[in-house]
């Protein structure tokens, strides 16, 4: 009894910061450290197989990375700078997109199960790339016009979505959520019947709705760069709303926030930064959902920490699960995702029930 | 620091809630806001703290209209308690009570200092909740959970608190923890508005009462000067009996019934009791239909009480004498008009052995007697014996034996036919 309140005593802000110092330059160090396996990773080595006789050595990698281009190295300089970083960087910026957004999302809507593509942007991008496929252009139109409509189609479904959910300025959550799902639900079956018809086009857009990152490169990067850095950092700066937010709107009032300014903001920023990752690399899944519940095991549930611990947490995690899928065969990386996030999902859920948590 | 409300209306579209109140709130106040379910009583502790925007008149703390203040300083003048806080989420109550210091931040970056830090703490002391630092929110229990959540409120450092129903889940030993806290932080200055739906809890802590009926406010005042009977009739539709508490001399207010269950027939039962034996016989007459009267009864018995309560005629002695000639005669003559008589299971000593010979009496006029629980007779005879000679004198000649007040229910219906 002494014992605990002592520990009481000393300083819990003090003991607080330290724990999450800690737990944030642990999982700094854990994502350098992923970043570089990655790019040594793949066909054509350091890790890895030879490509077709072709073999880069850790010195020669190691050599590129730090600028330093050994003779007869154009190979490797190719396959490092123009393949695999873009692809780690890509996949970097897109996890990282979807898992703060979930984040956010999460805590506007008080919901543990809502994700990024709650509000109907997932299902507004597939409309817009299935019209895309439909149209049947060329290849070279259809690399800007995919992802071009597919935002176009993210963002006007958001909006929609919004618009329903909304009465008098005021946005009322639960009947938010409910849109979100009745618009998705429409839409799955536009994009479907879209499929249906669209013929030969169908390969290419069931890649893109499975989520693939094969075709990365250092354009898709710039574009969507600045969002994803705009809104993640949006987010980071409005935590202590958030966090309140989960106290329900009337507390956080109290305590001095605005709620109906945060869930606008939440919304259009969850939105944008996700519409623009969906647009080029499609439907990875899981992300948004998992990261943000596996980082509030780690660092609580504080979004002052836990979104720039989401934030890397989703980078690492798409970083990690696309170098698997392009290890193999060249899988969408949405299948891995999915595939690896659904049972340790359950899992969690089992461990809170066992553990006699909460719901 | 005092609040004037005035002429407030409020309407969620065209629906009115609140109906040009006015009140006014002065600094230490411990007000409660009662009313039925609908009445208004949570929106106008919304407009009080600005979460909702009247429509007519507004709120002044000060003689400043609250809806010209900026967030940050309604967050520093009023902190609000909810009916109960979520729980699916692990902050722990450390991190809970900290959140009452975003008001007090500087900026969006600014952490924590050291003058949030000794906040919370004194916070967490006053409440009693320091014990609970590490632990998770969700895992207090309820009475736990609520006392982290005023603490938090503390730690905003407010003029005023509000609160909405702030026992309202909790069982008792919460409820009383809770008020006791109410009570010894409004003692230290804090003014405090509480939702409220208890009323014997809301007298016995608060000192002011406001009554809310149908969005308007229909009574303020004292809990003595606002739950008259007449008041909780008209506002509660419910019969009540207004008393003191024992304890606390609060006003405690005892529910009869909405409405009567049978019609009135007006059968008349005499009731001869004392020392609180007659009380749920008269009220389970009354709530079957019958007319009792009672006697002979000491002014200021409990049952004399009662009686008064329920508007029962009563023949009456003065306090702690004996039963006097003219009162046992006024006892026959109600005995005479009645169409039976119950002796309930009162103590018999010299001061009210004549309601025994009244009973006898009663038997030789041909009325039905019904006596409860004769079999306790010796026990609660203080005469030498006289009295249970005469209870078994009734039983033998023919009057009935009851054992409860359901059992003289069933066998009065039987013998009155009803």
């Amino acid at each position: 009894m002494t014992e605990r309140k002592n520990r009481g005593e000393d300083n819990p802000r003090a003991r607080i910061r330290r724990k999450r110092a800690i737990a944030i330059i642990a999982i700094i160090l854990a994502l350098a450290a992923i970043v570089f396996i990655c790019i040594f990773a793949g066909y054509g080595g350091p890790i890895g197989p030879s490509d077709q006789g072709r073999y880069i050595t850790f010195q020669t990698a190691v050599d590129i990375l730090l600028g330093k281009n050994p003779p007869n190295s154009d190979y490797a300089v190719r396959i490092i700078w123009d393949v695999r970083m873009p692809r780690v960087a890509m996949a970097a910026f897109v996890g990282a997109a979807l898992a703060a957004a979930g984040t956010a999302m999460q805590a506007v809507f008080r919901n543990s199960m809502a994700d990024p593509f709650i509000i109907g942007v997932s299902s507004g991008a597939a409309v817009g790339a299935a019209a895309v496929s439909l149209m049947g252009v060329g290849a070279t139109i259809s690399l800007i016009a995919q992802p071009s409509l597919a935002f176009i189609g993210a963002v006007v479904t958001v909006f929609a979505v919004y618009k329903l959910g909304t009465a008098k300025g005021k946005v009322y959550v639960d009947t938010l959520l409910l849109s979100g799902v009745a618009v998705a639900a429409f839409l799955g079956a536009l994009v479907s019947l879209m499929l249906y018809i669209s013929g030969q086009n169908y390969y290419k857009l069931g890649y893109w709705l499975m989520g693939s990152l094969t075709l990365s490169s250092w354009l898709w990067v710039g574009v969507i760069v600045l969002p994803v850095i705009l809104g993640t950092v949006i987010i980071f700066l409005y935590g202590r709303e958030l966090n309140v937010l989960l106290l329900g709107e009337e507390t956080a009032h109290n305590l001095g926030a605005n709620p109906e300014f945060l869930k606008k903001i939440m919304l259009a920023v969850a939105a944008i930064m996700t519409g623009v990752a969906v647009a080029f690399v499609g439907i990875i899944g899981f992300v948004g959902l998992m990261i943000p519940h596996m980082m509030r095991l780690v660092v609580g549930p504080d979004h002052r920490v836990l979104v720039p611990a989401a934030t890397l947490g989703g980078a690492m995690f798409l970083i990690a699960t696309d170098t698997l899928s392009r290890s193999f065969i060249e899988l969408p990386v949405g299948i891995i995702t999915a595939m690896l996030g659904g049972p340790f999902f359950l899992f969690l859920l089992r461990q809170r029930r066992i553990r006699g948590g909460r719901q | 620091m005092r609040i004037d409300i005035k002429g407030l209306s409020f309407a969620f579209g065209t629906t009115k809630v609140l109906k040009d109140i006015s009140l006014s709130i002065e600094k230490g106040e411990f007000l409660a806001l009662m009313g039925p379910n609908g009445s208004g009583k949570t929106t106008l502790l919304r407009c009080l703290m600005n979460y909702l925007t009247p429509e007519q008149g507004g709120v002044l703390v000060d003689a400043k209209p609250v809806h010209t203040m900026t967030d940050k300083e309604i967050a520093q003048l009023f902190a609000v308690v909810p009916q109960t806080s979520p729980t699916d989420f692990s902050f722990t109550a450390y991190e809970m009570v900290m959140m009452g210091r975003i008001p007090h931040a500087r900026s969006r970056l600014s952490s924590e200092n050291e003058s949030d830090v000794s906040a919370v703490r004194e916070a967490m002391k006053r409440t009693g909740t320091l014990e609970f630092t590490d632990r998770e929110f969700a895992g207090l229990s309820g009475g736990e959970r609520q006392r982290v959540i005023i603490a938090r409120a503390l730690a905003q450092d407010p003029e005023i608190l509000l609160l909405d129903e702030p026992t309202v889940y909790l069982d008792i030993t919460g409820q009383l923890e809770i008020m006791d806290l109410l009570r010894n932080l409004n003692g230290s200055g804090l003014t405090i508005i509480a939702v409220m739906h208890d009323i014997n809890l809301a007298s016995r802590y608060c000192g002011k009462i406001a009554l809310l009926h149908d969005g308007r406010l229909e009574s303020h005042g004292t809990p003595q000067e606002v739950f008259t009977p007449e008041n909780i009739m008209r506002i509660y539709d419910v019969e009540v009996i207004v008393r003191r508490d024992p304890l606390t001399h609060s006003v405690s207010v005892i529910p009869r019934a909405t409405s009567l269950i049978v019609p009135a027939h007006g059968t008349r039962v005499h009731v001869l009791c004392g020392g609180g034996s007659g009380g749920p016989l008269l009220s389970g007459l009354v709530d079957a239909g019958y007319a009792p009267s009672a006697g002979v009864v000491n002014v200021l018995d409990s049952d004399f009480e009662l009686a008064k309560d329920l508007h029962i005629p009563v023949v009456t002695e003065i306090p702690f004498a004996q039963v006097s000639d003219d009162a046992h005669l006024e006892n026959l003559k109600r005995i005479v008009e009645s169409d039976a008589v119950v002796v309930s299971e009162f103590p018999v000593g010299p001061g009210n052995l004549k309601n025994l010979e009244a009973a006898v009496a009663a038997l030789g006029k041909g009325k039905p007697v019904f006596v409860m629980n004769a079999e306790t007779a010796e026990k609660r005879d203080f005469v030498g014996g006289k009295a249970k000679q005469l209870i078994d004198d009734l039983i033998s000649r023919g009057a009935v034996k009851v054992n409860d007040k359901q059992d003289l229910m069933t066998k009065l219906a039987e013998r009155l036919g009803r």
